[in-house]
């Protein structure tokens, strides 16, 4: 399936990995109220319970019932598993260049002072 | 023997050095795409030169030594610089055939470590921060819950659109071409770090675009840095460099903008077909002759 979305719109399957992120970054299993809170911006109720479903479906997610609604988390397994397999990879090799889209790089105390110091600044004026 | 046949693989170094200051006020688009060409042109150039070189060792083949007055044959250069370049060939060949092979096979245990089942995205349950965009047909994310906790709901976002960016750009061939650049002819190593660097500056400028906020990419950039371990000095400083480009205006797409980095590629360009072609010419001759 291609996904092919122009600037400032959204494809729906950016959707469904945001609410996926979401949900994995949670300390425990998230109601769609607390999804759409957890989500940091303007995202209809309904749209945020359809994509939890669509997840269910695709076996992403599993739920419970909690008072009397849901509450959806990441199935545990497969994250675990690719826990494991990435960082065989990445852990295993001297030559970490060959994986260069990373978007956390390592810091020197240097680098990290400036950016702690750069987060704490005001943006520069254009 | 001529300075002319070492001229294409220095000229082409030269070019190399320019090209980098070529695309300081380039879009992260054109210099990305710019400094990937000029890597390969210049590697195809310093590859025809040495083999023209290495050739020259055939001269010593009697067939050949007789036709050493024909134009279009150098006079043989002195031997040990045609030994010389043979062996730096034979290395070029014995890196790149590392270089890539690691690639692949990065990338191989990559994919294998899940299938997403949301549309792109796989999640690992690790502590370590990492999102890392694994290409394929379609590539997907792979991120890790360390990274996922460091960061709030709009910043996730900002890492999916980085990382999608990637993948819908194909950065990793550009990049796989300036490393194969690279490992043929290491003069190029600074070559190779400038194209990845581009490729972080293209997708956070895309990230940006997609949630229409350069300051929330900039911290966004800053925070993850932070969230990694501070033990190595690996890219450190163009992640510094990333979020000072972020919090300065959107760079604009004109034109002119496109004149020196164009001009940089089509010399390179020439240079190669050049050497490219008194390559040729020479192997034609000797084949020819023997």
């Amino acid at each position: 399936m291609a996904v092919n979305a122009g600037a400032g719109r959204r494809p729906h399957g950016a959707l469904e990995a945001e609410i996926l992120a979401t949900l994995a970054a949670a300390d425990g299993p998230l109601s769609a109220t607390e999804v759409q809170r957890a989500l940091g911006h303007e995202l209809a109720y309904n749209t945020v319970q359809t994509i939890l479903i669509r997840l269910l479906e695709k076996d992403a997610v599993q739920r419970r019932v909690r008072g009397r609604g849901h509450v959806y988390w990441v199935k545990h397994e497969a994250a675990s598993e690719a826990a494991r397999r990435m960082s065989a990879t990445l852990a295993g090799r001297l030559d970490r260049s060959a994986v260069l889209q990373r978007f956390a790089a390592e810091l020197d105390d240097d680098d990290a002072r400036t950016l702690r110091a750069l987060l704490a600044e005001p943006p520069e004026a254009p | 023997m001529t300075l002319a046949v070492y001229l294409p693989a220095l000229l082409s170094l030269l070019l190399v050095a320019v090209s980098r200051l070529a695309v300081r006020h380039a879009l992260p688009a054109v210099a990305t795409r710019s400094l990937a060409l000029a890597a390969a042109g210049a590697a195809t150039a310093y590859t025809c030169c040495l083999g023209f070189l290495a050739l020259t060792l055939l001269d010593d083949v009697p067939p050949l030594s007789a036709l050493d007055h024909l134009p279009g044959l150098p006079k043989p250069v002195p031997g040990p610089v045609a030994v010389v370049a043979a062996g730096l060939l034979l290395w070029g060949a014995v890196r790149l055939v590392r270089d890539q092979r690691l690639r692949r096979d990065t990338t191989r245990r990559l994919r294998a470590a899940g299938t997403p089942r949301a549309d792109g995205l796989v999640v690992a349950d690790w502590a370590a921060p990492h999102a890392v965009a694994v290409p394929g047909r379609p590539g997907h994310v792979l991120v890790t819950t360390g990274l996922l906790r460091a960061l709030d709901g709009r910043e996730r976002r900002v890492v999916l659109a980085h990382e999608r960016a990637h993948l819908r750009h194909r950065h990793d061939r550009l990049v796989s071409m300036a490393a194969a650049a690279a490992a043929v002819n290491p003069v190029l190593v600074p070559l190779r770090e400038a194209v990845a660097y581009q490729a972080e500056r293209w997708a956070d400028e895309e990230a940006a675009a997609q949630v229409g906020d350069r300051g929330l990419v900039a911290r966004c950039v800053a925070k993850a840095a932070l969230a990694a371990s501070p033990v190595l000095a690996l890219g450190g400083t163009s992640v510094v460099d990333r979020v000072h480009a972020l919090r300065r205006p959107a760079p604009r797409g004109r034109w002119t903008r496109l004149l020196v980095p164009g001009a940089v590629v089509a010399g390179i360009g020439v240079v190669t077909l050049v050497a490219a072609a008194e390559f040729a010419a020479l192997a034609a001759a000797w084949l020819g002759a023997a």
